[in-house]
Protein backbone atom coordinates (compact mmCIF):
# COMPACT_ATOMS: atom_id res chain seq x y z
CA UNK A 1 0.00 0.00 0.00
CA UNK A 2 1.07 3.34 -1.02
CA UNK A 3 1.68 6.08 1.97
CA UNK A 4 -1.05 8.15 0.23
CA UNK A 5 -2.87 5.18 -0.07
CA UNK A 6 -2.21 4.49 3.72
CA UNK A 7 -3.64 8.48 4.67
CA UNK A 8 -6.48 8.93 2.51
CA UNK A 9 -7.52 5.44 4.83
CA UNK A 10 -6.42 7.20 7.96
CA UNK A 11 -8.41 10.37 7.66
CA UNK A 12 -11.66 8.41 6.51
CA UNK A 13 -10.85 6.23 10.07
CA UNK A 14 -11.12 9.54 11.74
CA UNK A 15 -13.60 11.28 10.01
CA UNK A 16 -16.22 8.33 10.83
CA UNK A 17 -14.60 7.77 14.44
CA UNK A 18 -15.68 11.78 15.01
CA UNK A 19 -18.67 11.32 12.75
CA UNK A 20 -20.11 8.72 15.33
CA UNK A 21 -19.41 10.67 18.14
CA UNK A 22 -21.47 11.84 20.79
CA UNK A 23 -21.78 15.35 19.12
CA UNK A 24 -21.53 14.40 15.68
CA UNK A 25 -18.70 16.68 15.04
CA UNK A 26 -18.91 18.10 10.85
CA UNK A 27 -15.22 17.40 9.78
CA UNK A 28 -14.25 18.11 6.84
CA UNK A 29 -10.64 19.26 5.67
CA UNK A 30 -9.60 22.83 5.74
CA UNK A 31 -8.25 24.13 1.80
CA UNK A 32 -6.57 26.76 2.67
CA UNK A 33 -3.27 26.30 0.30
CA UNK A 34 -0.82 28.75 0.77
CA UNK A 35 2.23 28.30 1.88
CA UNK A 36 2.82 31.79 4.04
CA UNK A 37 -0.81 31.65 5.93
CA UNK A 38 0.23 27.34 6.78
CA UNK A 39 3.71 29.08 7.95
CA UNK A 40 2.28 32.05 9.75
CA UNK A 41 -0.44 29.13 11.33
CA UNK A 42 2.55 26.78 12.77
CA UNK A 43 4.44 29.75 14.23
CA UNK A 44 1.60 31.09 15.73
CA UNK A 45 0.71 27.61 17.39
CA UNK A 46 4.35 26.89 18.04
CA UNK A 47 4.71 30.27 20.47
CA UNK A 48 1.55 29.50 21.91
CA UNK A 49 2.81 25.84 22.93
CA UNK A 50 5.67 27.04 23.76
CA UNK A 51 4.08 29.58 26.06
CA UNK A 52 2.16 26.74 28.56
CA UNK A 53 4.94 25.32 29.79
CA UNK A 54 6.63 28.95 30.41
CA UNK A 55 3.37 29.81 32.03
CA UNK A 56 3.40 26.60 34.11
CA UNK A 57 6.74 26.64 35.25
CA UNK A 58 6.58 30.86 36.07
CA UNK A 59 3.76 30.15 38.19
CA UNK A 60 5.58 27.64 40.10
CA UNK A 61 8.69 29.74 40.92
CA UNK A 62 7.12 32.87 41.27
CA UNK A 63 4.35 31.71 43.64
CA UNK A 64 2.72 33.96 45.71
CA UNK A 65 4.14 37.16 44.17
CA UNK A 66 4.56 36.70 40.76
CA UNK A 67 6.27 39.66 40.62
CA UNK A 68 6.03 39.87 36.65
CA UNK A 69 2.51 39.29 36.05
CA UNK A 70 1.61 41.96 38.19
CA UNK A 71 3.92 44.31 37.52
CA UNK A 72 1.81 43.41 33.56
CA UNK A 73 -1.62 43.93 35.26
CA UNK A 74 -0.79 47.26 36.94
CA UNK A 75 -0.13 48.55 33.24
CA UNK A 76 -2.46 46.84 31.15
CA UNK A 77 -5.55 47.12 34.22
CA UNK A 78 -5.67 50.95 33.84
CA UNK A 79 -5.72 51.12 30.27
CA UNK A 80 -8.44 48.31 29.59
CA UNK A 81 -10.80 49.66 32.27
CA UNK A 82 -10.46 53.37 31.07
CA UNK A 83 -11.32 51.81 27.56
CA UNK A 84 -13.90 49.79 29.30
CA UNK A 85 -15.51 52.74 31.32
CA UNK A 86 -15.78 54.76 27.29
CA UNK A 87 -17.37 51.46 25.93
CA UNK A 88 -20.03 50.78 28.50
CA UNK A 89 -20.88 54.21 29.68
CA UNK A 90 -24.39 54.10 28.40
CA UNK A 91 -25.21 51.21 31.02
CA UNK A 92 -23.13 53.23 34.21
CA UNK A 93 -25.41 56.26 33.15
CA UNK A 94 -28.84 54.04 33.36
CA UNK A 95 -27.45 52.04 36.32
CA UNK A 96 -25.98 54.85 38.42
CA UNK A 97 -29.45 56.81 37.54
CA UNK A 98 -31.29 53.60 38.92
CA UNK A 99 -29.28 53.42 42.01
CA UNK A 100 -29.63 57.43 42.91
CA UNK A 101 -33.58 57.10 42.58
CA UNK A 102 -33.73 54.09 44.64
CA UNK A 103 -31.16 55.26 47.32
CA UNK A 104 -32.78 58.63 47.37
CA UNK A 105 -35.98 57.08 48.19
CA UNK A 106 -34.61 55.32 50.95
CA UNK A 107 -32.83 58.54 52.60
CA UNK A 108 -35.94 59.62 54.37
CA UNK A 109 -36.42 56.27 56.36
CA UNK A 110 -32.85 55.93 56.84
CA UNK A 111 -32.67 59.60 58.08
CA UNK A 112 -35.39 58.60 60.86
CA UNK A 113 -33.69 55.03 61.81
CA UNK A 114 -30.30 56.56 62.02
CA UNK A 115 -31.52 59.34 64.47
CA UNK A 116 -33.04 56.85 66.87
CA UNK A 117 -29.83 54.87 66.69
CA UNK A 118 -27.72 57.60 67.33
CA UNK A 119 -30.04 58.64 70.76
CA UNK A 120 -29.06 55.28 71.63
CA UNK A 121 -26.03 55.20 71.09
CA UNK A 122 -25.04 59.04 73.23
CA UNK A 123 -26.39 56.90 75.82
CA UNK A 124 -24.04 54.26 76.07
CA UNK A 125 -21.32 56.17 74.91
CA UNK A 126 -20.18 57.68 78.48
CA UNK A 127 -20.58 53.63 79.37
CA UNK A 128 -18.00 53.16 77.34
CA UNK A 129 -15.68 56.04 78.07
CA UNK A 130 -15.61 54.82 80.98
CA UNK A 131 -14.56 51.83 80.06
CA UNK A 132 -11.95 52.57 77.76
CA UNK A 133 -10.14 55.00 79.97
CA UNK A 134 -10.26 51.85 82.32
CA UNK A 135 -8.88 49.59 79.31
CA UNK A 136 -6.04 52.28 79.01
CA UNK A 137 -5.03 52.34 82.68
CA UNK A 138 -4.85 48.54 82.80
CA UNK A 139 -3.11 48.50 79.49
CA UNK A 140 -0.18 50.87 80.84
CA UNK A 141 -0.27 48.62 84.29
CA UNK A 142 0.38 45.40 82.09
CA UNK A 143 2.69 46.96 79.83
CA UNK A 144 0.72 46.00 76.44
CA UNK A 145 1.89 47.85 73.47
CA UNK A 146 -0.95 47.99 71.05
CA UNK A 147 -0.51 48.51 67.07
CA UNK A 148 -2.62 51.72 66.00
CA UNK A 149 -3.49 52.77 62.27
CA UNK A 150 -1.83 56.18 61.36
CA UNK A 151 -3.02 56.21 58.12
CA UNK A 152 -6.88 55.40 57.24
CA UNK A 153 -7.99 55.48 53.41
CA UNK A 154 -11.40 55.25 52.47
CA UNK A 155 -12.04 53.26 48.88
CA UNK A 156 -14.79 51.94 47.22
CA UNK A 157 -14.95 48.73 45.83
CA UNK A 158 -14.74 48.47 41.98
CA UNK A 159 -15.28 45.21 41.16
CA UNK A 160 -16.38 42.37 43.44
CA UNK A 161 -14.60 39.45 41.53
CA UNK A 162 -15.63 36.28 43.44
CA UNK A 163 -15.69 33.36 41.37
CA UNK A 164 -14.47 29.70 41.76
CA UNK A 165 -12.69 29.10 44.95
CA UNK A 166 -11.50 32.76 45.52
CA UNK A 167 -12.94 35.73 46.58
CA UNK A 168 -10.96 38.91 45.37
CA UNK A 169 -12.17 42.22 44.56
CA UNK A 170 -10.34 45.98 43.49
CA UNK A 171 -10.41 49.36 45.13
CA UNK A 172 -9.85 52.24 43.94
CA UNK A 173 -7.21 53.70 45.39
CA UNK A 174 -3.50 52.29 45.20
CA UNK A 175 0.26 53.39 45.75
CA UNK A 176 -0.45 57.19 45.28
CA UNK A 177 -2.91 56.89 48.11
CA UNK A 178 -0.04 55.54 50.41
CA UNK A 179 -1.41 52.05 50.35
CA UNK A 180 0.64 49.20 50.28
CA UNK A 181 0.56 45.50 50.15
CA UNK A 182 -0.15 43.39 53.40
CA UNK A 183 -2.55 46.47 54.62
CA UNK A 184 -5.40 45.66 56.65
CA UNK A 185 -9.41 46.27 54.80
CA UNK A 186 -12.28 46.51 57.11
CA UNK A 187 -15.32 47.72 56.51
CA UNK A 188 -17.39 51.14 58.30
CA UNK A 189 -18.30 49.20 61.37
CA UNK A 190 -14.87 48.08 61.92
CA UNK A 191 -14.70 44.55 60.84
CA UNK A 192 -11.91 42.53 59.09
CA UNK A 193 -12.50 42.65 55.32
CA UNK A 194 -9.70 40.92 54.23
CA UNK A 195 -6.22 41.97 53.42
CA UNK A 196 -4.47 44.12 50.28
CA UNK A 197 -2.79 41.23 47.99
CA UNK A 198 -1.58 43.01 45.04
CA UNK A 199 -1.24 47.50 44.84
CA UNK A 200 -1.09 48.94 41.22
CA UNK A 201 -0.86 53.01 41.47
CA UNK A 202 -4.32 53.42 41.33
CA UNK A 203 -6.28 49.93 42.33
CA UNK A 204 -5.71 47.64 45.01
CA UNK A 205 -6.54 44.24 44.86
CA UNK A 206 -8.10 42.50 47.74
CA UNK A 207 -8.02 39.03 49.45
CA UNK A 208 -10.65 38.55 51.17
CA UNK A 209 -11.28 36.38 53.92
CA UNK A 210 -12.76 33.65 52.79
CA UNK A 211 -10.52 33.24 49.81
CA UNK A 212 -9.32 29.83 49.81
CA UNK A 213 -5.58 31.36 49.55
CA UNK A 214 -6.37 33.49 52.96
CA UNK A 215 -5.28 31.93 56.39
CA UNK A 216 -4.97 34.53 59.45
CA UNK A 217 -3.81 34.28 63.11
CA UNK A 218 -6.72 35.02 65.10
CA UNK A 219 -7.58 34.82 68.66
CA UNK A 220 -11.32 34.11 70.94
CA UNK A 221 -12.24 37.37 72.65
CA UNK A 222 -11.93 37.01 75.92
CA UNK A 223 -10.10 33.84 76.24
CA UNK A 224 -6.74 32.80 75.90
CA UNK A 225 -7.08 30.82 72.51
CA UNK A 226 -5.08 31.62 69.21
CA UNK A 227 -5.76 29.74 66.09
CA UNK A 228 -5.45 30.02 62.37
CA UNK A 229 -8.49 31.28 60.09
CA UNK A 230 -8.49 30.03 56.71
CA UNK A 231 -10.71 30.51 54.17
CA UNK A 232 -12.83 28.08 52.02
CA UNK A 233 -13.71 29.91 48.79
CA UNK A 234 -17.36 31.11 48.61
CA UNK A 235 -18.42 28.68 51.30
CA UNK A 236 -16.93 31.25 54.40
CA UNK A 237 -13.93 30.47 56.36
CA UNK A 238 -13.19 28.03 59.59
CA UNK A 239 -10.60 27.78 62.46
CA UNK A 240 -7.90 25.15 61.03
CA UNK A 241 -6.95 24.22 64.79
CA UNK A 242 -7.17 26.08 67.92
CA UNK A 243 -3.76 26.35 70.62
CA UNK A 244 -5.83 24.94 73.35
CA UNK A 245 -6.76 21.44 72.31
CA UNK A 246 -9.59 21.14 74.85
CA UNK A 247 -11.16 24.18 73.48
CA UNK A 248 -14.36 23.74 71.14
CA UNK A 249 -15.61 26.42 69.87
CA UNK A 250 -19.68 27.39 69.69
CA UNK A 251 -21.86 29.74 68.39
CA UNK A 252 -21.47 33.34 69.63
CA UNK A 253 -18.28 33.49 70.31
CA UNK A 254 -16.04 36.39 68.97
CA UNK A 255 -13.15 36.12 66.96
CA UNK A 256 -10.62 38.25 66.66
CA UNK A 257 -6.83 38.92 65.28
CA UNK A 258 -3.76 38.03 66.79
CA UNK A 259 -0.68 39.43 66.14
CA UNK A 260 1.09 35.47 66.61
CA UNK A 261 2.35 35.25 63.14
CA UNK A 262 3.49 38.92 62.92
CA UNK A 263 1.35 40.07 59.98
CA UNK A 264 -1.72 41.34 61.26
CA UNK A 265 -2.17 43.59 64.34
CA UNK A 266 -4.02 42.04 67.64
CA UNK A 267 -7.65 42.99 68.22
CA UNK A 268 -9.72 43.52 64.55
CA UNK A 269 -12.82 42.01 64.83
CA UNK A 270 -13.54 39.46 62.60
CA UNK A 271 -17.04 37.89 63.37
CA UNK A 272 -19.00 35.79 65.30
CA UNK A 273 -18.61 31.90 65.76
CA UNK A 274 -21.45 29.93 63.72
CA UNK A 275 -20.31 26.78 64.79
CA UNK A 276 -17.56 24.56 66.49
CA UNK A 277 -14.97 25.52 63.39
CA UNK A 278 -16.74 27.99 61.67
CA UNK A 279 -16.17 31.79 61.49
CA UNK A 280 -19.45 34.14 60.23
CA UNK A 281 -16.98 36.39 57.80
CA UNK A 282 -17.76 39.68 55.74
CA UNK A 283 -18.57 39.03 52.35
CA UNK A 284 -17.19 41.72 50.46
CA UNK A 285 -20.70 41.75 48.40
CA UNK A 286 -22.42 43.13 51.24
CA UNK A 287 -20.64 46.20 51.25
CA UNK A 288 -19.63 49.25 48.51
CA UNK A 289 -16.99 50.88 50.77
CA UNK A 290 -14.26 50.13 52.71
CA UNK A 291 -11.56 51.97 55.14
CA UNK A 292 -8.08 50.51 54.43
CA UNK A 293 -5.67 50.57 57.49
CA UNK A 294 -1.69 51.26 58.09
CA UNK A 295 -0.14 50.38 61.38
CA UNK A 296 2.42 52.41 62.50
CA UNK A 297 5.53 49.58 63.16
CA UNK A 298 5.96 49.23 59.38
CA UNK A 299 4.97 45.61 58.28
CA UNK A 300 6.54 43.96 61.40
CA UNK A 301 2.99 43.91 63.89
CA UNK A 302 4.90 43.36 67.10
CA UNK B 1 -21.83 56.95 7.33
CA UNK B 2 -20.15 54.05 5.83
CA UNK B 3 -17.01 54.37 7.09
CA UNK B 4 -18.44 54.63 10.48
CA UNK B 5 -20.09 51.60 10.31
CA UNK B 6 -17.14 49.95 8.78
CA UNK B 7 -15.05 50.66 12.01
CA UNK B 8 -17.63 49.49 14.11
CA UNK B 9 -18.20 46.50 12.69
CA UNK B 10 -14.37 45.68 12.06
CA UNK B 11 -13.72 46.57 16.03
CA UNK B 12 -16.82 44.60 17.17
CA UNK B 13 -15.17 41.87 18.12
CA UNK B 14 -12.41 43.95 20.05
CA UNK B 15 -15.70 45.66 21.58
CA UNK B 16 -17.85 43.14 22.80
CA UNK B 17 -15.21 41.31 24.65
CA UNK B 18 -14.29 44.91 26.47
CA UNK B 19 -17.62 45.30 27.44
CA UNK B 20 -18.43 41.75 28.50
CA UNK B 21 -15.53 41.92 30.45
CA UNK B 22 -16.08 45.66 31.77
CA UNK B 23 -19.10 44.68 33.00
CA UNK B 24 -18.61 42.36 35.83
CA UNK B 25 -21.10 41.72 37.90
CA UNK B 26 -21.23 39.42 40.83
CA UNK B 27 -23.02 36.20 40.77
CA UNK B 28 -24.09 36.78 36.73
CA UNK B 29 -20.45 37.63 35.39
CA UNK B 30 -17.71 37.18 38.34
CA UNK B 31 -14.67 38.86 36.96
CA UNK B 32 -15.67 39.77 33.94
CA UNK B 33 -15.78 35.74 32.87
CA UNK B 34 -18.23 36.38 30.17
CA UNK B 35 -15.77 37.64 28.11
CA UNK B 36 -14.57 33.99 27.30
CA UNK B 37 -17.39 33.84 24.60
CA UNK B 38 -16.34 36.09 22.52
CA UNK B 39 -12.71 35.01 23.39
CA UNK B 40 -13.91 31.92 22.10
CA UNK B 41 -15.62 32.64 19.21
CA UNK B 42 -13.48 35.38 17.33
CA UNK B 43 -10.23 33.11 17.73
CA UNK B 44 -11.23 30.01 16.68
CA UNK B 45 -14.88 30.04 15.18
CA UNK B 46 -14.95 33.69 13.26
CA UNK B 47 -11.17 34.24 13.00
CA UNK B 48 -10.45 37.70 13.27
CA UNK B 49 -7.22 39.30 11.80
CA UNK B 50 -5.14 40.40 15.23
CA UNK B 51 -7.67 39.01 17.87
CA UNK B 52 -6.14 36.27 18.77
CA UNK B 53 -3.04 38.28 20.88
CA UNK B 54 -6.31 40.69 22.42
CA UNK B 55 -7.41 37.78 23.38
CA UNK B 56 -4.99 36.40 25.12
CA UNK B 57 -4.37 40.24 26.57
CA UNK B 58 -8.17 39.73 27.94
CA UNK B 59 -7.26 35.91 29.10
CA UNK B 60 -4.73 37.60 31.15
CA UNK B 61 -6.74 40.69 33.04
CA UNK B 62 -9.98 37.60 33.91
CA UNK B 63 -6.80 35.74 35.25
CA UNK B 64 -5.67 38.57 37.01
CA UNK B 65 -9.29 39.41 38.08
CA UNK B 66 -9.98 36.23 39.37
CA UNK B 67 -7.07 35.37 41.35
CA UNK B 68 -6.30 32.75 39.20
CA UNK B 69 -2.21 33.71 37.54
CA UNK B 70 -2.58 32.33 34.32
CA UNK B 71 -5.14 29.78 34.21
CA UNK B 72 -7.53 30.82 31.32
CA UNK B 73 -4.26 32.42 29.81
CA UNK B 74 -3.02 28.98 29.78
CA UNK B 75 -5.78 27.10 28.42
CA UNK B 76 -6.55 29.37 25.85
CA UNK B 77 -2.75 29.10 24.80
CA UNK B 78 -3.10 25.35 24.77
CA UNK B 79 -6.68 25.57 22.44
CA UNK B 80 -4.89 27.60 20.27
CA UNK B 81 -1.77 25.68 19.86
CA UNK B 82 -3.82 22.22 19.50
CA UNK B 83 -6.51 24.49 16.95
CA UNK B 84 -3.18 25.32 14.79
CA UNK B 85 -1.59 21.89 14.73
CA UNK B 86 -4.93 19.85 13.30
CA UNK B 87 -6.48 20.07 10.27
CA UNK B 88 -8.95 17.23 10.97
CA UNK B 89 -11.75 19.22 12.44
CA UNK B 90 -12.57 22.27 10.95
CA UNK B 91 -13.95 24.76 13.67
CA UNK B 92 -15.51 27.20 12.02
CA UNK B 93 -17.78 25.40 9.62
CA UNK B 94 -18.89 23.59 12.76
CA UNK B 95 -23.00 23.20 13.47
CA UNK B 96 -24.22 25.80 16.23
CA UNK B 97 -21.00 28.23 15.83
CA UNK B 98 -18.91 25.45 17.45
CA UNK B 99 -20.56 25.49 20.44
CA UNK B 100 -19.87 21.66 21.63
CA UNK B 101 -16.01 22.49 21.45
CA UNK B 102 -16.91 25.87 23.79
CA UNK B 103 -18.31 23.40 26.06
CA UNK B 104 -15.12 21.58 26.27
CA UNK B 105 -13.10 24.70 26.32
CA UNK B 106 -14.76 25.94 29.69
CA UNK B 107 -15.41 22.61 30.87
CA UNK B 108 -11.83 21.05 30.61
CA UNK B 109 -10.67 24.57 32.52
CA UNK B 110 -13.64 24.54 35.13
CA UNK B 111 -13.29 20.88 35.81
CA UNK B 112 -9.49 21.57 36.98
CA UNK B 113 -10.80 24.50 38.97
CA UNK B 114 -13.83 22.10 40.86
CA UNK B 115 -11.01 20.34 41.54
CA UNK B 116 -8.79 22.52 42.90
CA UNK B 117 -11.23 23.13 45.68
CA UNK B 118 -13.54 20.72 45.96
CA UNK B 119 -16.76 22.12 48.39
CA UNK B 120 -20.07 21.12 47.57
CA UNK B 121 -20.67 24.69 47.71
CA UNK B 122 -18.16 25.61 45.05
CA UNK B 123 -19.19 22.44 43.25
CA UNK B 124 -22.69 23.94 42.58
CA UNK B 125 -20.75 28.00 41.64
CA UNK B 126 -18.51 26.24 39.19
CA UNK B 127 -21.39 23.94 37.20
CA UNK B 128 -23.70 27.10 37.53
CA UNK B 129 -20.62 29.15 35.48
CA UNK B 130 -20.23 26.29 33.57
CA UNK B 131 -24.15 26.16 32.43
CA UNK B 132 -24.19 30.26 32.74
CA UNK B 133 -21.69 30.23 29.87
CA UNK B 134 -22.93 28.01 27.74
CA UNK B 135 -26.51 29.24 27.87
CA UNK B 136 -25.34 32.85 26.64
CA UNK B 137 -22.84 31.58 23.89
CA UNK B 138 -25.04 30.85 21.34
CA UNK B 139 -27.01 34.60 21.74
CA UNK B 140 -24.18 36.38 21.98
CA UNK B 141 -22.34 34.70 18.75
CA UNK B 142 -25.53 35.22 17.01
CA UNK B 143 -25.13 39.14 17.67
CA UNK B 144 -22.61 38.71 15.19
CA UNK B 145 -23.88 37.02 11.78
CA UNK B 146 -26.86 39.97 12.48
CA UNK B 147 -24.57 42.30 10.88
CA UNK B 148 -24.54 42.23 7.05
CA UNK B 149 -21.45 43.99 7.03
CA UNK B 150 -18.59 41.34 5.74
CA UNK B 151 -15.77 41.65 8.19
CA UNK B 152 -12.35 40.97 7.10
CA UNK B 153 -11.47 37.60 8.39
CA UNK B 154 -8.34 35.15 7.79
CA UNK B 155 -10.50 31.69 7.57
CA UNK B 156 -13.85 33.71 6.86
CA UNK B 157 -15.43 31.55 3.93
CA UNK B 158 -18.90 31.12 5.01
Amino acid sequence: MSADAYFDILKRKIKFLLNIGIFAFKVFFMTKDKLSYKLIKILKSTLAAIAVPVFFIYVMISKPDYTIMNGLAHVVLPVANFVGDVVTWPIHVVGNSITWVRETSQIRAENKRLREKLDTLLSQKYEYEVALAENKRLEQELDVKKSSPYLTVVADIQFNDSVFHHTAFLINRGTKSGLERGMVVVSFDNRMVGMISDCGSQFCRVRALSDSDSNIAIRIAGADVAGFLQGNGKTGASVGFFSDTQFSGRQGLKVITSNISGILPSGIYVGDMIDENRVDVLSPNKISRVLVLKFDNNGSYK
Amino acid sequence: MNNVKAVFFTLFPFLVTIFLWRLSVYFWNPGGILALIPIFYYTFVKQTDWFAGFALLFCFLIDYRCGLPLFWTSIFCLAYAINGFQKYVDIPHMDRNAMYLFMLFTGAGIFILIFANLTWKNLINNLWLFVWLNVLYMPITSIDSLFKYKRKSITDTR
